[in-house]
């Protein structure tokens, strides 16, 4: 352990005496900045969540600087501790609505991910609009966390605009987050990608159909059960297709009992048993 | 991931000076691994990235499991999973794993693919086969055991409420994880009722029920405690923890060593890896007998004792001191009063931000751990990894299959009562106090709500109902199935004489009676419902048969009153009949208090305001106060009336080493009417059975005599159900997110 005691000796400055850990209390900017500098994500959040009632100047802006942090739980955090202080928050928001109009790629991840974890509800329009903006994935990625944390339908012509993107992790993320939509009444624009060409796409396009129990998906997830070359997508659509229940499956279903992959049997099985 | 086969810490062994056997050949000491033949031991790939003791995201590819035979430091190690898997299998990591009772089969938590969920997953040891349980793909499965009835129980984020949302722990943000089953062979996946927060690492007891540790969040309460449960997730029941039990803030990854005598990790709730102090817990009476220390009888969170194990390690987030380490989990090997155990150590600080700035990651390895001695041997330490959750590799028996009956009658519904309320360990009531139970759903920022409720620190609270008490104490009702509730005792003027200091949630179909109000854990209870006054009438309906969505109510009258959103059913009050004294000239005179912040000397004056957000002419304009000071926001932005009858935000004085001078008066004791100022001055009417404005709480003159007009029953119903509830400023009916149109 002599490596372990003189990396140690070199990083105690960090050390400043972490108290029993109760979220809101006992926060400080020092500590704030110890964690910073630490580059630990994990203490950073831990102190952001510490100092939920801090409201001291330099506070304000460390966890400012944290909005634009390289990890989204960072930017999360900070989102967050700005949610709790109204009219910090709205300062904040104000300024990030503009940034979704004009940002870059990086701007506009950055005021999304706010926007959205902060639950500024009024960003809805501001998000479709930039959503239709040519934006790299990460800030895509970042309007869809945005609009799935909302759980609004206002969000719902985001996450359709993205569908199309050329990154299959945003058109994922997309389908996944049309799921979490609260009074989401059925999956329609999620049943197109199940013949996407990524099968991460495929995959939780089957996902979210089988949660909405949408029957416009049993035909695709019945042709993928058996023929898709990925076993994760067969399994998915094995679980979604015992989710909906048609009767009609059950050819489906009981072709795929038989898959050589152990991710897809029992699933497929157990699915077989809830058609109607 | 490159896994080194094995590198063991052959020089630590001799520094530890450890001499208890292994089960080495050779050694005449046969040891307490000695009727061992092979370990399994889960490898992960090192990381800093699950500091709270609730994460159970983080993802590294690279996790196997591996079995080591002979279980000691010169021993084959032999990979079990998941290479056989293939291709999918290539990047999984696993979270956590558990052995069959006939060593045949593990149930293991594992993600395929960085965007993807924890799934559960069982390999057949006699096939090397591995196939994954029908758990749905959205979301995640962690910490599986097996449990009698070929049923496996495991914490999920899967939410048993159709197009519901799951809980999120208001203060930390994360969505939490709930208990649930499944079949051996895939069928009956079934969702267990919610807590409001988190619920983590269920193990299995020798008389078959569950123990797992619970983030317990009422008020200041903030802690993550032991709690039992059946494996049909029904008669949950505290264990360890509460009632000035706890050793630490988090007590985690409880192990039965005896029946009712636990080994467990104490630690902070962030920042230690999940990784603390060891500490063995006496939940009843402590007996001895042929070498075995056990504690069944009698069993009672009051009673309940702790020792530490490991008493250099921190059970805070301090850092912990070189070859002190921490300890991430235990496995008792016997149950001696200082038991031998299996444990995962490691060295150093084990404290993320010191790791993270030193470029390091926790080194857990596999040692035997010596408690009567302190000491450790080591087994295995893979530096590359690491090596966790030790279990021997053997057959266990299993404990009694425990069912309890669901009566489909109810529907969604559960059924919750007392045979006898005035039964509490924690109050003498005096006979005939108690009008009635006040039944509380909790709910927290899942349904929108970007802020905190309030200053107070409680969750969001809504009633469901008023259970009244009969003559022989008992009392029923039905309330919404799998919702987190808690119970209040009050007096026929609504006042709340005792808060049941813990979230319940009951099943759907499930019908719980308890003995009384916090009754003597150690008591049977006997239902005879020919005895029982409650069983001779319906139950109450306490919004039973409501979906969420529409348990809330737009109506404040006593009857109606579920939620009490500040602006509007307590607001309105005060614009009305209070502000013509109480508003911004203070016309009442009340001098003001200054709050001082000691090392700047800056301070700033409020004074008693009853003002809301509305404009009352010549009274109120509407502004709200601005309350930061000392590096503190004590007030949330929230109104002078709230802030005045609440109080500022107390965490946020204590944290500012705050001063208060003057005339600062607390005027309103959250959950605890009775005894708020503000209520005594006021001098509230009788609510039940009848609302009566001749009978009041209090034999002084109310405050409104002779000033005005006085509170209807119904506002002062609502006055003291939203104290009693917490006192917080949001609730359901004023959600901010509600203002939100889907547009």
């Amino acid at each position: 352990m002599k490596n372990l005691s003189l990396k140690l000796a070199a990083v105690a400055f960090v050390a400043l005496g972490a108290t029993s850990a109760v979220a809101g209390v006992g926060g400080s900017a020092d500590k704030i900045h110890a964690a910073i500098n630490s580059r630990s994500v994990d203490a950073i959040v831990a102190e952001i969540e510490r100092a939920e009632n801090l409201a001291c100047t330099e506070c304000v802006d460390l966890v400012a600087t944290l909005t634009a942090h390289d990890r989204v739980e960072v930017r999360e955090v900070a989102a967050w501790w700005f949610a709790k202080r109204r009219s910090l928050h709205k300062a904040m928001a104000d300024q990030f609505l503009v940034v979704l109009a004009s940002g870059d790629t990086i701007a506009v991840r950055n005021a999304a991910d706010f926007l959205g974890r902060s639950s500024t509800f009024r960003a809805l329009p501001a998000l479709r609009a930039a959503a239709k903006r040519e934006l790299g994935p990460e800030a895509r990625l970042a309007m869809v966390r945005a609009v799935k944390h909302m759980h609004l339908r206002g969000g719902n012509e985001v996450l359709t605009a993205v569908m199309t993107d050329k990154d299959a992790r945003v058109r994922a993320a997309a389908a996944n987050a049309w799921r979490e939509i609260r009074k989401q009444e059925n999956a329609a624009p999620v049943v197109a990608l199940l013949g996407d060409a990524s099968p991460l796409v495929r995959a939780e396009a089957a996902t979210t159909i089988g949660g909405l129990r949408d029957r416009a998906g049993v035909a695709g997830l019945e042709a993928l059960v058996v023929n898709d070359p990925d076993a994760t997508v067969r399994r998915n659509a094995a679980w979604a297709l015992g989710e909906i229940g048609a009767a009609s499956s059950s050819v489906a279903l009981g072709k795929a009992s038989g898959d050589a992959s152990g991710l897809v049997r029992m699933t497929a099985k157990v699915s077989l048993g809830k058609l109607h | 991931m490159k896994h080194g086969m094995k590198s063991i810490a052959i020089a630590l062994a001799a520094l530890m000076g450890g001499t208890a056997g292994v089960g080495c050949s050779g050694d005449e000491n046969p040891g307490p691994l000695s009727n061992v033949d092979a370990l399994i031991i889960l490898q992960r790939a090192k990381r800093n990235e699950t500091g709270d003791v609730f994460e159970y995201t983080s993802y590294l590819p690279g996790a196997r499991l591996v079995k080591l035979s002979p279980p000691s430091a010169d021993g084959t190690l032999t990979p079990i999973c998941c290479d056989q898997g293939g291709p999918d299998f290539r990047n999984i990591d696993i979270s956590s794993y558990d052995i069959s009772f006939d060593a045949k089969q593990i149930v293991f938590s594992g993600k395929l693919a960085e965007m993807g969920h924890y799934g559960l997953f069982l390999l057949n040891l006699e096939t090397n086969a591995i196939d994954e349980l029908p758990t749905d793909p959205g979301r995640d499965y962690i910490s599986p055991i097996f449990v009698p009835g070929d049923f496996i129980f495991f914490m999920t984020n899967a939410v048993v409420e159709v197009g519901g949302f799951q809980h999120e722990d208001e203060y930390e943000r994360r969505t939490t994880t709930q208990v649930g089953r499944i079949k051996t062979d895939g069928s009956m996946h079934e969702l267990g009722p919610r807590h409001l927060s988190h619920r983590v690492y269920p193990s299995l007891t020798s008389d078959g029920r569950v123990i797992m540790t619970q983030w317990n969040h009422l008020g200041g309460d903030n802690a993550a405690e032991l709690m039992y449960m059946d494996p049909d997730m029904m008669n949950l029941r505290e264990a360890f923890g509460r009632e000035g039990t706890g050793a630490a803030n988090s007590t985690i990854k409880p192990i039965e060593i005896s029946p009712g005598r636990f080994v467990a990790i104490a630690t902070a709730r962030d920042r230690t890896v999940q990784a603390g102090s060891l500490i063995d817990i006496r939940l009843g009476t402590v007996v001895e007998k042929d070498g075995v220390v056990s504690a069944y009888e009698r069993q009672a969170e009051a009673r309940a004792t702790y020792q530490r194990l490991s008493p250099d390690v921190p059970v805070t987030n301090n850092p912990s001191a070189d070859t002190v380490g921490r300890f991430y989990d235990a496995y008792p090997l016997n149950a001696k009063d200082k038991p031998d155990l299996l444990v995962s150590w490691a060295n150093g600080p084990v404290e993320s931000q010191i790791l993270e700035a030193a470029n390091l990651s926790a080194n857990f390895g596999i040692y035997l751990y010596d408690s009567e001695r302190q000491t450790r041997l080591p087994i295995l330490d893979d530096p590359m990894m690491w090596d966790i959750f030790p279990r021997p590799l053997r057959t266990r028996t299993a404990p009694p299959f425990i069912g309890s009956a669901i009566d489909p009658s109810l529907g969604l519904a559960a059924e919750i009562g007392s045979l006898n309320v005035y039964d509490s360990t924690m109050k003498d009531f005096a006979p005939g106090s108690i009008y009635g139970v006040r039944i509380v759903e909790g709910y927290s920022s899942e349904e929108g709500f970007g802020e905190t409720f309030g200053v107070t620190m409680f969750e969001g609270q809504s009633v469901m109902g008023i259970a009244p008490v009969l003559a022989d104490g008992s009392w029923r009702a039905r309330v919404p199935g799998n919702v987190p509730l808690h119970l209040q005792a009050i007096d026929k003027f609504g006042m709340n004489l005792m808060s049941e200091p813990v979230w319940f949630s009951a099943r759907v179909g499930e019908a719980r009676m308890c003995g009384g109000c916090h009754e003597d854990r150690t008591k049977a209870v006997v239902v005879d419902p020919g005895q029982i006054a409650a069983f001779s009438r319906p139950p109450v309906n306490a919004r039973a048969d409501k979906a969420r969505s529409d348990r809330n109510s737009d109506i404040f009258t006593r009857d109606e009153l579920a939620g009490v959103p500040w602006d509007r059913a307590i607001q309105p009050v005060f614009n009305a009949k209070c502000v013509s004294c109480h508003g911004q000239d203070n016309t009442a005179g009340i001098a003001p208090y200054t709050i001082t912040d000691p090392v700047t000397g800056e301070s700033i004056t409020l004074a008693f305001n009853l003002c809301g957000r509305d404009v009352v002419a010549g009274k109120c304009d509407g502004s709200i106060p601005n309350a930061n000071i000392g590096g503190q926001d004590l007030g949330n932005e929230l109104t002078y009336s709230y802030l005045s009858v609440m109080g500022l935000d107390r965490e946020a004085v204590a944290t500012g080493g705050l001063v208060m001078g003057g005339n600062y008066r607390t005027y309103a004791n959250p959950e605890n009417s009775r005894d708020s100022f503000m209520i005594r001055l006021l001098n509230p009417v009788q609510q039940w059975p009848t609302q009566n404005p001749n009978i009041r709480a209090f034999t002084t003159a109310p405050h409104m005599q002779g000033k005005g007009v006085d509170l209807t029953p119904d506002e002062f119903n609502a006055l003291v159900t939203s104290i009693d509830l917490g006192g917080q400023y949001y609730s359901r009916e004023n959600n901010p997110s509600l203002e939100q149109d889907d547009n």
